[in-house]
């Protein structure tokens, strides 16, 4: 099953993204966690830690300057640009930052293109998207079976959540709405309005990830039974089970 | 003292950082801010997404085609141009718009779900703009302020030559930190010592949150601006937080981003 993960810049896309991953590893799910954003962050929020996560994508970047040869292959790209996070979970990351076009040419490989070549048997793959709505407009078929649109109670937030849910309703995907940071009724219900009727999950604001964002830490880790992780572990929970063919 | 008006060339700043690190609250405000002081401000939203034209409080339009749109044409080859006889001057002139405290705004048009692709003119007309908005005399005495698109990658892009002041706004979490040090690091590879890189910290928490970010970053800190509910609150509704709030702490720290940014303008004369 392939999972990718929207919102605009700063909604929390990488903490859901990295506790979602940790907690399906845990219940025993082999888990593919692939960096998409040309910002990439993942690894902090798997617990890899900050100056790791640098590396990494030094790694990625290496390309450009010749320290790191090309991979042709998916399966070279995950072992090659890859590393193990807590519980089991593989990081893969697959962008470059340094340039206007994030993708390798002569890789050939994209954020899309490795969503649509890698293949899932048995394997949960998330993929943790660019902010904004750039990535979502060129999803197509087979990309992914679920897309999770995170939004906060700001405007910003809402005008680009809102178009991911369109555009994932325009192509038949199923979308469900991370509604996060959310502090009370108002901010659920401006939340609500924007997004319309669809398949909602409620993040309360949440001292354990606030301080995961601020120790470079895994929200998992901070404290694996505040009331936000709870429920991204709940979900975490749902995701697997539709992934179980019936 | 030269007032604000009477000075040869007014600030030449653009605001990056990473998404949700409050680049739009800040730059938004700071830009209504020096207008009160007397600059002549032209802010310059090259984003993709809706950030300044909130916090400035000019509104956002989701049906209407930005102005700059009607700037560029496109050949039979595809290439863009300008319309003829449209320079930088002329279209700012024509092609910002008026937002509170006669702060002037340039912005690209936002996507919506059908993509780029309808406001691809304003993206072209506004890139061409920006590359030669220096060369004007008429414009010489103004203060650009770039709201740039969030990321590391889009340092990369050349939205902003004009600018000579890069201020990177970080919050005091890591994922933060770690952006601003990436776009710190492709601003150097592209522009060398030709522009000089300095520190707003935003939503500082807890004491000493201004010193950590700068001990990891190591730029000059011009301000620190504390979290505030108002900001919340003005960005729940989409609204400027100096309408909103005027009396905001955040509103008080932009203020003193503003002395310390004059200050050092005057020093340069």
């Amino acid at each position: 099953m392939k999972i990718v993960v929207a919102g605009k810049g700063g909604v929390g896309k990488t903490t859901v993204s990295g506790t979602i991953s940790r907690a399906l590893a845990r219940a025993g799910h082999d888990v593919l966690a692939l960096d998409a954003d040309t910002n990439p962050m993942l690894g902090v929020s798997l617990g890899v830690g900050p100056e790791e996560t640098d590396l990494l994508v030094a790694v990625r970047q290496g390309l450009e300057t010749g320290e790191t040869e090309h991979e042709e292959t998916t399966e070279g790209f995950v072992r090659r640009f890859g590393r193990d996070a807590p519980d089991g979970v593989r990081l893969v990351v697959a962008s470059r930052i340094d340039r206007p076009n994030p993708g390798c040419a002569c890789c050939g490989v994209s954020a899309e293109s490795l969503l649509t070549e890698l293949e899932s048997d048995g394997k949960i793959i998330i993929g943790d998207l660019e902010a904004g709505i750039g990535t979502v407009m060129r999803l197509q078929e087979g990309h992914a079976d679920i897309v999770l649109v995170v939004a906060q109670p700001t405007a910003k937030s809402l005008f680009i959540a809102k178009r991911a849910v369109e555009l994932t309703d325009d192509r038949g995907g199923r979308v469900i709405v991370i509604a996060n940071r959310v502090r009370n009724d108002e901010d659920l219900e401006v939340i609500r309005e924007a997004v319309g009727d669809c398949e909602m999950v409620v993040v309360p604001d949440d001292a354990a990830i606030a301080l995961a964002d601020r120790e470079g830490r895994a929200a998992i880790d901070v404290d694996p039974n505040s009331p936000g992780v709870r429920v991204l572990i709940d979900l975490a929970d749902r995701l697997a089970s539709l992934a179980v063919p019936v | 003292m030269a007032t604000v008006a009477e000075r040869p060339r007014g600030l030449r700043l653009a605001v990056v950082g990473k998404g949700g690190a409050g680049k739009s609250v800040v730059s938004g405000t700071l830009a209504r801010v020096l207008a009160r002081r007397g600059h002549r401000v032209l802010a310059l939203d090259s984003d993709t997404l809706p950030g300044i034209a909130w916090s400035i409080g000019a509104g956002v339009s989701e049906e209407d085609d930005v102005p700059l749109n009607s700037a560029a044409w496109r050949d039979e080859k595809g290439r863009w141009h300008l319309n003829k006889g449209v320079g930088p001057a002329r279209a700012v002139q024509r092609y910002a718009t008026t937002a509170p405290d006669g702060v002037r705004l340039l912005q690209i048009g936002k996507n919506d779900r059908r993509g780029v692709g309808p406001n691809r003119a304003s993206h072209n007309a506004f890139w061409q703009i920006v590359q030669r908005l220096d060369e004007p005399s008429s414009l010489q005495s103004w203060t650009f302020l770039g709201d740039l698109p969030a990321g590391a990658r889009q340092a990369a892009y050349n939205w902003a030559p004009y600018a000579r002041q890069f201020l990177l706004v970080v919050e005091p979490t890591y994922q933060s930190m770690m952006t601003a040090r990436r776009i710190a690091r492709i601003m150097r590879t592209m522009r060398g010592d030709d522009v000089e890189i300095s520190l707003v910290v935003n939503k500082a928490a807890a004491d000493g949150d201004g010193e950590r970010v700068q001990e990891f970053l190591d730029v000059p800190l011009l301000a620190v601006v504390p979290v505030d509910e108002g900001v919340t609150t003005a960005e729940r509704a989409g609204v400027a937080l100096l309408d909103l709030v005027p009396d905001s702490p955040v509103v008080r720290a932009i203020e003193g981003l503003a002395d310390v940014l004059d200050a050092a303008s005057i020093e340069r004369i």
